[in-house]
């Protein structure tokens, strides 16, 4: 999220502050009535806001508390048609969890190396410029288009060891590396940005003590400014993360939608990843009333988990944001959505 | 040679691999267009452009396509997919219309009129409601809203109105249209606080100075000094109202229709669909030939549509440049 | 040989055996499945009972889609077998086998708050084709209102069964939600009281929705069993030419086994 909600205080300006004193503002009473309309939908628009956010939280809770029991957290998932034998969601928690890392670990060297390539070196100017508004134009593609798009690289012929090759010839397509590799790109823009904003923000004195010390460009790289921009690295990870576990489109397409973790050939391991699950996200989706819907308490249980896992993250970025800025006295440029 | 590798690179090697890198991306950008544009082909050549018109029953076409072999006959490509285009922008139109406006009042709020213990409260909510996953909102949607609205807001006579066209079930166009809003809007207020509190304090003092109340001169001054802003937010709002795949597809009923607004107050119970839910609901049947490129066509509409958006927000912002504090 | 050299050469020693054991060791072949929502809980219970009598032989992959998306992932090579709830069409692909292994019956449902007994065919036809709108104009039926057509999708096999054997070859109209599958079409007929609409009898027989007799026939397990139901259909696994292989094993057995046609007629008809 941008800067301006995570810490911003009114800026000081020369003379008397405006708001202090009851007397120096003037009464709405005597203002026109379009500013009184005015200021009506604004306190409308934002307590609206609150509340409607604070009921969500508030109503999810509610229901996960009511049907999440700890179990549930443990229990691998049956298929089944009476409510109680369906199981628990151990298997979404692992696939959510192993396309996090598959994501992240793809998405790292493309926006970090992307983003160093940028913020140092940049040359020449229009090739600069062209990378990127490519990465805008990945942050603005829909993911239900990456998702076609992975689908349409996975099941070419050249790719059928990422899934596998079913009898008749068709390549299947989907696999837990087909959905990571998609979601590497899900999580691109966000770090690319961090990464880059975190780099241009260091004071250029650093660079110049060390080149004036020898070091060569990369070297200066490696050992001075990757390390001040760890946090915003780190920030920019979290953001990606949080963006990954939230998406549902990409899975639904890419990942099989098979209830449990169906490990695809004899490898121990590769298995795993060509293989095909579910997620938290697909869980949700495929127990609501717009999939098979026989466990609406279940979806809300994973829904709501779903919710903290989020809850826990946006706490993350918060934390990381203002311990940098006290550790340094810079602002961490937290990325847009 | 692993030695090689592990001694400290020349800056020149150093540079042209974080430059192979970063051209990666322009490459799976541009393998993305072609890609898809590739699979989509066959429609369009079919169809030429006039498959975004309207023609016939979209829900029967679909179905046709479904039930086709692996070389189906040129009559199978027929599409006319207006229903879903207008299904698209009817929704986006008027999420990002009622979001870009509670936007605008909420960041004032923000801003301006909030105390600050209810500022402090309100900013990390308005932030966690802009990571909500859009699952959880079609869940909400389809077990809150949709029954409610379907049991208590459309009456029997509303739904014998049309009984001999479509059926209302309380997912329709009000359910999408309240929930896309609710989905965009933190995000727009992000950016528009920051560029609120970005514009100097001074220019608005001096308005004040000049005799005008506080508020106005936000109004008057500030917000027009972030108009650049409010742009870039209006076409952030509209890209994510337009790829929204999900939760559509969990709470819009779901039908191939174009909703009437000459059926009045009906209109807005309406089902629809949108392209991105329409790739959803129909991703099972990519295998047949006519139905994956017909998919194909609509994501590659759609990601001509968010190109589209940025190059039109970047235009957008250039002449107000003259204006802006920071664009 | 310098360290790096052995070292290069000890991991891809290492490599070469990590894939080749397991790889020797375990010959299990995949066979995948998908097709029909309404023969899915069938092929499910067959698949599993195949596993614990041929133990680390097989193992399988059922998704379902639709009898359409059966046959069109099996066309195009994407699945080994296809699961498939209605009969073979001109228009399906050439090369398609289909073997039947079980019969099923159609069964119109209403909500239990609304139980019709019975209905004729016309009756059934002016109903699902749009004619009749009001519930008024059915006897039997304690609902009042529109009647809420609700129908399946159009890759379903029991819908194309549905037209061709009770609407005596019409089309559903498209006034009617379209639902994905025949868990779906239960749970929609459940909670709308104002409901009509068709399953197989696997879901009718649960007991939560009213199956409605035809002609004056009730529909359920035994009547479709003792062939006094006039709305049967059949099951088929469908290969892409002649099936082969671990695909051929599997279908043999759920023709010939006596293990296979227990669980069958647990809710189905079998074949022979």
């Amino acid at each position: 999220m941008s800067t301006g909600l995570q810490q911003w205080a009114p800026s000081p300006s020369p003379g008397p502050p405006m708001k202090s004193g009851r007397g120096r503002r003037s009464s709405p009473m005597t203002w026109r009535w379009r500013d009184r309309l005015a200021l009506v939908f604004a306190w409308g628009a934002g307590l609206g806001l609150c509340l409607i956010a604070g009921a969500i939280v508030v109503y999810m809770g509610y229901r996960g508390v009511e049907y999440l029991r700890p179990s549930l957290l443990l229990q691998r998932p049956a298929l089944s048609t009476t409510q109680s034998e369906t199981g628990g969601f151990l298997d979404p928690l692992i696939g959510t969890a192993l396309l996090t890392v598959i994501g992240v670990v793809l998405a790292v060297p493309l926006a970090v190396g992307g983003a160093i390539w940028i913020a140092e070196y940049g040359r020449p100017t229009w090739l600069a410029r062209v990378v990127e508004s490519s990465i805008e134009m990945v942050a603005g593609t829909p993911d239900i288009v990456i998702a076609l798009f992975g689908l349409s690289i996975f099941q070419l012929g050249l790719f059928a060891p990422f899934s596998f090759k079913a009898s008749g010839g068709g390549v299947f397509g989907k696999s837990f590396i087909a959905a990571g590799a998609m979601m590497s790109l899900i999580a691109l823009p966000p770090l690319f940005t961090a990464t880059r904003d975190g780099l241009q923000a260091v004071p250029s004195h650093m660079r110049e003590a060390a080149f004036a010390l020898g070091k060569t460009r990369i070297a200066t790289i490696r050992r001075v400014l990757l390390p001040s921009v760890r946090s915003n690295i780190a920030t920019g990870v979290t953001l990606g993360i949080s963006r990954i576990i939230g998406d549902t489109a990409i899975i639904v397409l890419l990942l099989g939608e098979t209830l449990r973790l169906d490990p695809q050939g004899s490898v121990p391991g590769i298995n795993l990843l060509r293989g095909t699950g579910s997620t938290l996200t697909s869980y949700v989706y495929g127990n609501s009333p717009a999939g098979e819907g026989a466990a609406p308490q279940k979806a809300y249980a994973a829904a709501f988990v779903l919710l903290v896992f989020v809850l826990v993250l946006n706490l993350i970025v918060d934390r990381i944001g203002r311990s940098s800025a006290d550790a340094t006295g810079m602002t961490v440029a937290g990325a847009v959505v | 040679m692993l030695e090689r590798l592990s001694r400290p690179w020349p800056d020149h090697r150093a540079e042209r691999t974080l430059g192979a890198v970063s051209l990666l991306v322009c490459a799976l950008v541009v393998a993305m267009v072609v890609f898809v544009g590739i699979h989509a082909w066959p429609i369009f050549e079919h169809n030429g452009l006039s498959w975004l018109g309207s023609g016939g029953d979209l829900g029967r076409q679909l179905a046709d396509m479904q039930n086709t072999t692996q070389h189906p006959p040129p009559s199978a490509y027929h599409l006319r997919a207006w229903p879903l285009v207008y299904g698209t922008l009817l929704t986006t139109a008027v999420a990002v219309a009622l979001a870009l406006a509670i936007a605008i009042f909420s960041s004032i709020f923000i801003v301006e009129l909030a105390p600050a213990r209810l500022r402090r409260v309100a900013i990390p909510v308005i932030r966690l409601l802009a990571s909500v996953p859009s699952v959880i909102y079609g869940l909400i949607g389809i077990l809150v809203l949709v029954p409610f609205v379907g049991n208590h807001v459309i009456s029997s006579a509303e739904k014998e109105s049309v009984q001999n066209v479509v059926l209302l079930t309380g997912a329709g166009l009000s359910v999408t249209v309240v929930i896309l809003t609710v989905m965009i809007t933190p995000i727009m207020v992000a950016l528009i606080c920051e560029a609120l509190v970005s514009v100097p304090n001074s220019w608005r003092e001096g308005a004040v100075a000049l005799g005008v109340n506080p508020l106005r001169g936000m109004l008057a001054v500030t917000l027009r000094a972030a108009r650049p802003a409010i742009v870039a937010a209006a076409v952030l709002a509209t890209a994510r109202a337009l790829g929204e795949a999900i939760m559509i597809s969990m709470v819009s009923g779901s039908r191939s229709f174009a909703p009437k607004p000459i059926d009045g107050l009906v209109f807005f119970f309406e089902p629809l669909r949108t392209l991105a839910s329409g790739i959803v609901d129909y991703r099972e049947g990519i295998a047949a030939p006519a139905l994956g490129s017909a998919l194909y066509a609509w994501a590659l509409l759609l990601l001509f549509s968010a190109f589209v958006l940025s190059i039109a927000g970047y235009l957008i912002k250039l002449p107000l440049r003259k204006f802006q504090v920071r664009g | 040989m310098s360290r790096i050299r052995r070292l290069s050469l000890a991991v891809a020693v290492a490599g070469v055996l990590g894939v080749a054991a397991p790889a020797a060791a375990s010959a299990i072949t995949t066979i995948t499945i998908s097709g029909a929502t309404a023969s899915y809980p069938l092929v499910s219970l067959l698949a599993q009972k195949y596993i614990k009598v041929h133990p680390k032989k097989v193992k399988f992959k059922i998704t379902q889609g639709g009898a359409q998306i059966g046959v069109n992932d099996v066309a195009a090579g994407r699945v080994s077998i296809g699961d498939v709830s209605r009969d073979p069409l001109a228009a399906d692909p050439a090369g398609l086998v289909f073997y039947p292994i079980a019969k099923y019956g159609i069964c119109v449902i209403t909500n239990k708050s609304n139980p019709v007994p019975n209905l004729t065919q016309s009756q059934v036809i002016a109903l699902f084709t749009g004619k009749t709108r009001a519930w008024s104009a059915i006897p039997g039926a304690t609902a009042s209102g529109t009647i809420d057509l609700i129908s399946r999708t159009s890759v379903a096999g029991v819908l194309t069964n549905f037209q061709t054997l009770l609407l005596e070859g019409k089309k559903v109209s498209t006034i009617a939600a379209e639902e994905a599958s025949e868990g779906l079409m239960r749970q929609k007929v459940e909670s709308d009281p104002n409901s009509i609409g068709f399953v197989s009898n696997y879901q009718s027989d649960k007991g939560t929705v009213n199956p409605v007799g035809l002609n004056g026939v009730a529909c359920n397990k035994s009547t479709v069993q003792g062939g006094s139901y006039s709305g049967t259909a059949r099951f088929y696994e469908v290969t892409k030419g002649k099936a082969t292989g671990a695909s051929s094993a599997f279908i043999g057995w759920i023709e010939k086994s006596a293990a296979a046609r227990k669980i069958i007629s647990t809710q189905w008809l079998p074949i022979s």
